[in-house]
């Protein structure tokens, strides 16, 4: 998943944002997860670079990173390659004695100076600029060039990520940069090898010329300038004001100055010169610009890791405990019964033989019967304060029919389906007649809701006998 | 045999008993924010205890259990006084011996799955309905819970419409140490908080726990707010920001192309609204919200109708303040007819400009651009949105539906509608602040992307306007 070393690469970076697409986890399993891992250092790359490697398993298809990395390796190694050719040939091109005339030392500083310096100043603006600007300072690379031609090529690996790996703009941009700095390092070395090698194998004779009125001192003073940093070091790298003096020629004349051909054996004495500068601004410059892109590099490549979507969520869950107060067994559901053949009837008779108060007073239930206009013969209170004893007594002591005055509000208990199946169970009790009222404030009206209730419930005593008023 | 637990150093354990249907799994859904308890009108709903612990990374801080209701409260309390007499440091294991003889008798389920929880050393939250009348029948419940020697408590809860409060208090001092209102339908945040600030002072060993457990309730809803806010202005950014690309063949898109094209703009805006509403939802722990019927708030209000408008959007002479004031961009162009005919989807393309407004259509509302790509293809893009107001009216929306599901209590389960109230966004944002919010909606007008100190301030301005929301 990632490096050994836990450290962020574009491999793990890729592999943790496929992760993301596939996987999250949840506060509970993330808060575990950074708590199983807990210790002062966990610094948030650190802790999702681990957390990837603990789900990693999720990841059931191939990993996008791996043909991407083996596609920007490849295609890396290739140009890297190329470059070190191309600088050991323009080496060798610009170095090139056939000992008609010397080498112009200005064209070699030209391509082992002048050339980095644009390429380190252009790659600059282009690591400090963003969106549009950074995207034309890029055109000024070639590497941006190399890359496009590159994908024209029909390599497989580019077909498996091509449509998965999305990079951010400001990622891609940085891993140019980044790339940049190592072949243009891999160019430089490549030109020093031809100098060292033409050094070598041949005598070269070198001068300077130009079509610009520049005199000896002013071209010394130009010179002492670049090796400014290594005069100290290194003084026989540095050209005297004699060599440059006799260094010079002129485009007239189909033959060489006599002086330069005088002191032929002197002209060689700059390859330190050019050695040391190729060294200084492309090699040690270019070094320093590559450690600096790489540093950018992964600056970016964390930013952009912290700001995949899901990241923020993730670091938020690893570090906020996780509270829950959910229940942790199921829940047993209850059947609703449906009202059907149902015993109701909305109305009353005017005299009972019998009134029972289920938990109201007999004072209560004489109010009522009163509010209702019901005649009686007795009257009793069952339920409430009353003994089950008791009640059993009441209910084998009545006959024929029964009114049961219930709180409508108050579902029915089996407490009260105990009592009540003692009255069913009463074969001298022929009908019993339920009535839910409601609260003396409502005037014993009732809700629908709590009739309902009342009606399911007797409903499911499946007995003839009672019956429900619902007027 | 049951152990009677008078363990110190256990965590507080509260078991909410009662009467059937009074509202026991209501107060537990609504302080355990679980909104899948299920509540019915239908006595016995709750069949066996269920425990809700609230617990924080696995440590049980306290646990309330959920119980079915008294059934035959009388027989228990028969059955206890039966009892060889002894003295009242004695009873709990009465009523323990009760439980151990009579756990296979079917009859006494419900009352065994309701005093073991308290037998085992939960304390008792004892919940009556107080809109309804007191009566003797409870004394028995009351009696039995006074045998177990459990620190205690009552809650009114007032389903109906009536008040007998005054009634059940003068029952319920003589029985319990303290008695409390409260409504789990109505219950705010802050009740909660109340409610457990009571429950902390039940027995002396608890509070700290309880305490402790007020502290990670608070923490846990300022997270829910600060998560709320972080979705709501992430979905306004990608929102406003957001551009439809769509390929075309030809030169010009024809006028299905770009009708097309327009409604998938505004589908896709409009599913991006949903997706935070659910995120909203799950942060708040509704997660059976979406199975009420009805419940969606924003069901026949679309975000592009004049309703929407109408009530999120800011009035015309606010727009232009806003507009005016933010210098969003040259011209001014008021939409009088969004969507066809409303006045306060205006649009305003910049300053004001001698006062002259110029109508524009609903298609303007977004810009509509035909872009040229690589091998002769063309693209059509939607976006990003134009309209001054929308970016309110998505605010409003967004504030108006989290505020409604983060004060929602768990114990509902019913729809709320919307109230018909004009210009919600510009009551709970001023002027002064709209000004601050409109430098956010210029750039992602522009396509821009705006920095986090701006995203900070926004998000600052949101968490303001919804904490005075949630008041």
């Amino acid at each position: 998943m990632q490096t050994k070393t836990n450290k962020l690469s574009i491999t793990s970076y890729l592999n943790f944002a496929q992760l993301l697409e596939v996987y999250r986890g949840n506060h509970e399993e993330n808060r575990l997860f950074a708590l199983k891992y807990k210790s002062p250092d966990k610094k948030p790359i650190k802790m999702l670079l681990l957390w990837a490697k603990e789900y990693r398993f999720h990841l059931t298809q191939g990993l996008n990173s791996k043909a991407f990395v083996a596609y920007i390796g490849t295609t890396t190694q290739l140009l890297a390659f190329l470059f070190l050719l191309t600088g050991f040939l323009t080496g060798l091109g610009l170095l090139s004695y056939s000992g008609d005339a010397p080498v112009n030392i200005t064209y070699y500083l030209f391509f082992a100076m002048i050339v980095p310096l644009l390429s380190m100043l252009v790659s600059l603006f282009t690591m400090f600029s963003r969106g549009g600007v950074a995207e034309f300072f890029s055109l000024f690379l070639s590497l941006h060039w190399l890359d496009k031609l590159v994908s024209f090529l029909p390599l497989e690996s580019k077909k498996t990520f091509s449509k998965e790996v999305l990079l951010p703009d400001e990622l891609t941009k940085w891993m140019m940069i980044e790339r940049m700095q190592r072949i243009s390092l891999l160019f430089s070395i490549g030109l020093v090898m031809a100098l060292i090698f033409v050094v070598v194998v041949k005598d070269i004779a070198f001068g300077w010329s130009t079509t610009l009125d520049i005199s000896v001192n002013s071209f010394h003073s130009f010179i002492s300038t670049i090796a400014l940093f290594w005069k100290d070091i290194l003084p026989s790298a540095v050209p005297s004001l004699e060599l440059i003096e006799i260094s010079q020629y002129f485009r007239l004349g189909e033959r060489l100055d006599k002086e330069l051909v005088a002191n032929a054996n002197q002209l060689g004495a700059w390859w330190q010169f050019l050695a040391m500068a190729t060294v200084f601004y492309a090699i040690v410059l270019r070094f320093i610009f590559w450690i600096f892109s790489y540093y950018g590099y992964q600056k970016i490549l964390h930013k952009e890791l912290l700001s995949l979507d899901g990241v923020t969520t993730l670091l938020r869950e690893f570090s906020t405990p996780f509270v829950s107060t959910e229940a942790t067994q199921g829940e047993k559901h209850l059947e609703i019964v449906k009202e059907d053949n149902l015993q109701v009837q909305n109305f009353m008779r005017k005299s009972y033989p019998n009134i029972l108060g289920w938990n109201f007073s007999k004072d209560e239930i004489l109010l009522a019967n009163d509010s209702k206009e019901i005649t009686y013969s007795t009257v009793a209170s069952v339920g409430g304060s009353n003994t089950f004893l008791e009640d059993e007594n009441k209910a084998k002591s009545i006959s024929k029919t029964a009114l049961l005055y219930v709180k409508s509000w108050e579902p029915p208990t089996m407490d009260f389906v105990d009592f009540l199946e003692l009255l069913i169970e009463n074969k001298k009790v022929d009908t019993i007649h339920i009535y839910p009222l409601g609260t003396v404030g409502r005037y014993y009206e009732s809700d629908a809701k709590d009739i309902s209730i009342w009606k399911r419930k007797i409903q499911g005593l499946k007995s003839e006998k009672v019956w429900i008023i619902d007027d | 045999m049951i152990d009677i637990v008078n363990d110190k150093y256990s965590y507080p354990k509260f078991a909410v008993v009662g009467h059937p249907n009074k509202g026991k799994s209501s107060i537990v859904s609504s302080l355990a924010l679980d909104d899948s308890v299920q509540i019915g009108d239908t006595p016995g709903t709750t069949q066996v205890k269920r425990g809700f612990p609230l617990t924080v990374d696995s440590k049980v801080i306290y646990e309330l259990f959920d119980t079915p209701g008294f059934q035959r409260a009388r027989r228990i309390l028969s059955w206890l006084k039966e009892q060889e007499p002894v003295s009242a440091d004695k009873r709990p294991k009465v009523v323990a011996r009760f439980i151990d003889e009579h756990r296979e008798d079917k009859r006494y389920l419900d009352e065994i799955e309701l005093l073991e929880p308290i037998i085992n050393g939960a304390g008792i939250i004892y919940v009556v309905d107080a809109s309804k009348p007191y009566g003797p029948e409870y004394e028995v419940e009351m009696e039995i819970l006074r045998w177990t020697g459990q620190p205690s408590m009552a809650i009114l809860n007032l389903i109906g419409n009536e008040d007998y409060r005054d009634e059940w208090k003068m029952a319920l001092g003589q029985y319990f140490r303290l008695v409390r209102t409260f409504n789990p339908v109505k219950a705010i945040f802050s009740d909660h908080m109340g409610l457990l600030e009571s429950m902390a002072q039940l027995k002396e060993e608890w509070t700290v726990s309880i305490k402790v457990a007020i502290g990670i309730l608070n923490n846990l809803h300022q997270q829910k707010v600060e998560q709320s806010v972080h979705a709501i202005v992430s979905n306004i950014q990608s929102t406003l920001s957001y551009v439809y690309v769509q390929e075309i063949k030809a030169e010009k898109a024809t006028k299905e192309e770009q009708k097309s094209a327009k409604e998938k703009y505004r589908q896709e805006i409009m599913a991006q609204e949903k997706k935070m509403e659910k995120e909203i939802e799950f942060i708040w722990n509704h997660r059976s919200i979406g199975k009420v019927e009805n419940l969606v708030i924003f069901e026949d209000i679309g975000l592009f109708s004049k309703e929407s408008a109408s009530i999120f959007g800011l009035s015309e002479n606010e727009l232009i303040i806003t507009g005016a004031s933010a210098g969003a961009v040259g011209g001014l162009s008021i939409d009088a007819a969004f969507g066809g005919n409303t006045l306060f989807l205006a649009s305003i393309f910049g300053g004001i400009i001698g006062g002259v407004g110029a109508m524009v259509g609903f298609g303007n509302l977004y810009e509509v651009k035909i872009l040229g790509k690589n091998l002769g293809k063309r693209e059509l893009t939607v976006g990003p949105m134009k309209n001054l107001n929308f970016p309110y009216i998505l605010l409003g929306r967004s504030l108006y539906h989290a505020s409604i599901v983060a004060k929602r209590s768990h114990a509902l389960r019913e729809n709320i509608e919307l109230e018909d109230e004009e210009f919600f966004t510009e009551q709970i944002i001023d002027s002064d602040t709209r000004k601050k919010l409109e430098k956010l909606h210029v750039k992602l007008r522009k396509g821009d992307e705006p920095s986090s100190e701006m995203i900070e301030e926004y998000h600052k301005i949101v968490l303001q306007s919804f904490l005075r929301l949630l008041r």
